[in-house]
């Protein structure tokens, strides 16, 4: 029981963190009619991770082969591109936030573009959905097999634990300065996105012609990526004890490109607040 | 635009020549009652090749290796073929992620 929860605790771990964050945005510049599209993404994306769960049942040959490492593929940069969208939008809002103003944020500006964090929301639940799926499917037929039922037990609370972390992140967030929550959860994404960039890249057997890149360091006297923390670690900013060349690589250029297109540039010109409250 | 056409020719060639010279060797490995047979699969140091995992369990299984990093999962009853990097000499542990105390095995190259 203890390890099916753990596992299902660290893969529903990170899609909880990205609704959380979501749904605190949205709280924090007053949008709350955006929730909808969030929970639309996250229900959305619970379905389609069941889909690929029952989809990958029935595909063979080379559509097995390939099929879900494509899936994956598209996913994990969709999300990297959607992530980075959304810390640059946050960026961008937190320009024109400024103490007394916060208030006076146009909400119908947002709005335009609100149906987005419905994607992010989808994409963050269905990246590790589909594994989540079938982990605890595969426990299930062993549950029906009249042991188990332990360890779904286990599973379901993980998944249950993950989604009282995103709610406490959400909840926390309301007690947070906006700037703070803004230049937290920022760092934050970043983080998040660099690693799975990182990740996105690493993966040998995309190629598979390739050589595997050895690793360039090894810190798993200190801290596994196998062990729990690590495990966490992981999910959350990247974290790798044995990291390549290509691994390492992608983290640090991702993390500059993003630093310099957020911060590096010179105030915009300075957009009048009646712009931003004009419908 | 000369240019890029001989770039393009030349990366297909290459790719071509790649896919020719590997040629990788099929592997198979069965998923039974949760663990690997055989448990010890001995390869070729220096050349790609293809594990041909057949899961003969009800439930689906991954294939987990921590280094090189590769993830693939396996459905009940159903066989993948995954492409395996050339690895230099030496051991590769990997788990079945889903039944990692039972489904525990070891690529030695050399």
């Amino acid at each position: 029981m203890g390890a099916t929860f753990v596992v299902t605790l660290r893969e529903a771990f990170e899609a909880s963190l990205i609704v959380g964050i979501v749904y605190g945005y949205l709280e924090k510049i007053k949008a709350r009619r955006g929730y909808r599209y969030v929970t639309w993404g996250g229900v959305l994306g619970v379905g389609a991770s069941v889909g690929v769960g029952i989809a990958v049942t029935y595909l063979s040959g080379p559509l097995l082969d390939v099929g879900p490492d494509i899936i994956t593929a598209v996913v994990i940069f969709a999300a990297v591109g959607l992530l980075t969208w959304h810390a640059w939008w946050m960026q961008q809002h937190a320009r024109f936030i400024k103490g007394e103003v916060q208030h006076r944020i146009d909400e119908a500006r947002a709005h335009n573009r609100l149906w987005v964090v419905g994607l992010i929301a989808f994409t963050g639940v269905f990246r590790e959905g589909a594994e989540t799926v079938l982990f605890l499917w595969g426990i299930l037929a062993q549950a029906g097999a009249g042991t188990g039922w332990g360890s779904l037990a286990g599973g379901v609370a993980g998944v249950s634990a993950a989604a009282a972390l995103g709610w406490g992140i959400f909840h926390g967030g309301q007690h947070v300065s906006l700037p703070r929550f803004f230049s937290v959860t920022t760092a934050f994404i970043m983080l998040l996105a660099a690693g799975l960039f990182s990740n996105g890249v690493g993966r040998p057997q995309w190629l598979g012609v390739l050589p595997a890149s050895e690793p360039i360091w090894n810190t798993s006297w200190l801290l596994s990526d196998r062990s729990i923390a690590g495990g966490f670690l992981s999910g959350l900013i990247g974290y790798r004890s044995q990291p390549t060349l290509p691994e390492v690589g992608a983290y640090l250029v991702y993390l500059i490109v993003v630093w310099v297109l957020l911060f590096a540039r010179r105030t915009p010109a300075s957009v009048p607040l009646a712009d931003l409250t004009r419908p | 635009m000369t240019r890029y056409v001989t770039l393009v020719a030349m990366l297909a060639v290459a790719l071509g020549t790649a896919a020719v010279a590997a040629d990788p060797a099929d592997i198979p490995i069965v998923i039974e009652k949760n663990r690997f047979q055989p448990d010890v699969i001995k390869v070729k140091a220096g050349a790609p090749f293809v594990l041909v995992i057949t899961n003969k369990d009800k439930g689906p299984e991954e294939f987990d290796m921590a280094q090189p990093r590769i993830e693939k999962v396996i459905p009940g009853g159903k066989t993948v073929r995954l492409k395996m990097p050339a690895l230099k000499p030496g051991k590769y542990p990997f788990v079945g992620e889903y039944h990692s105390e039972t489904a525990k095995a070891t690529i030695v190259a050399e």
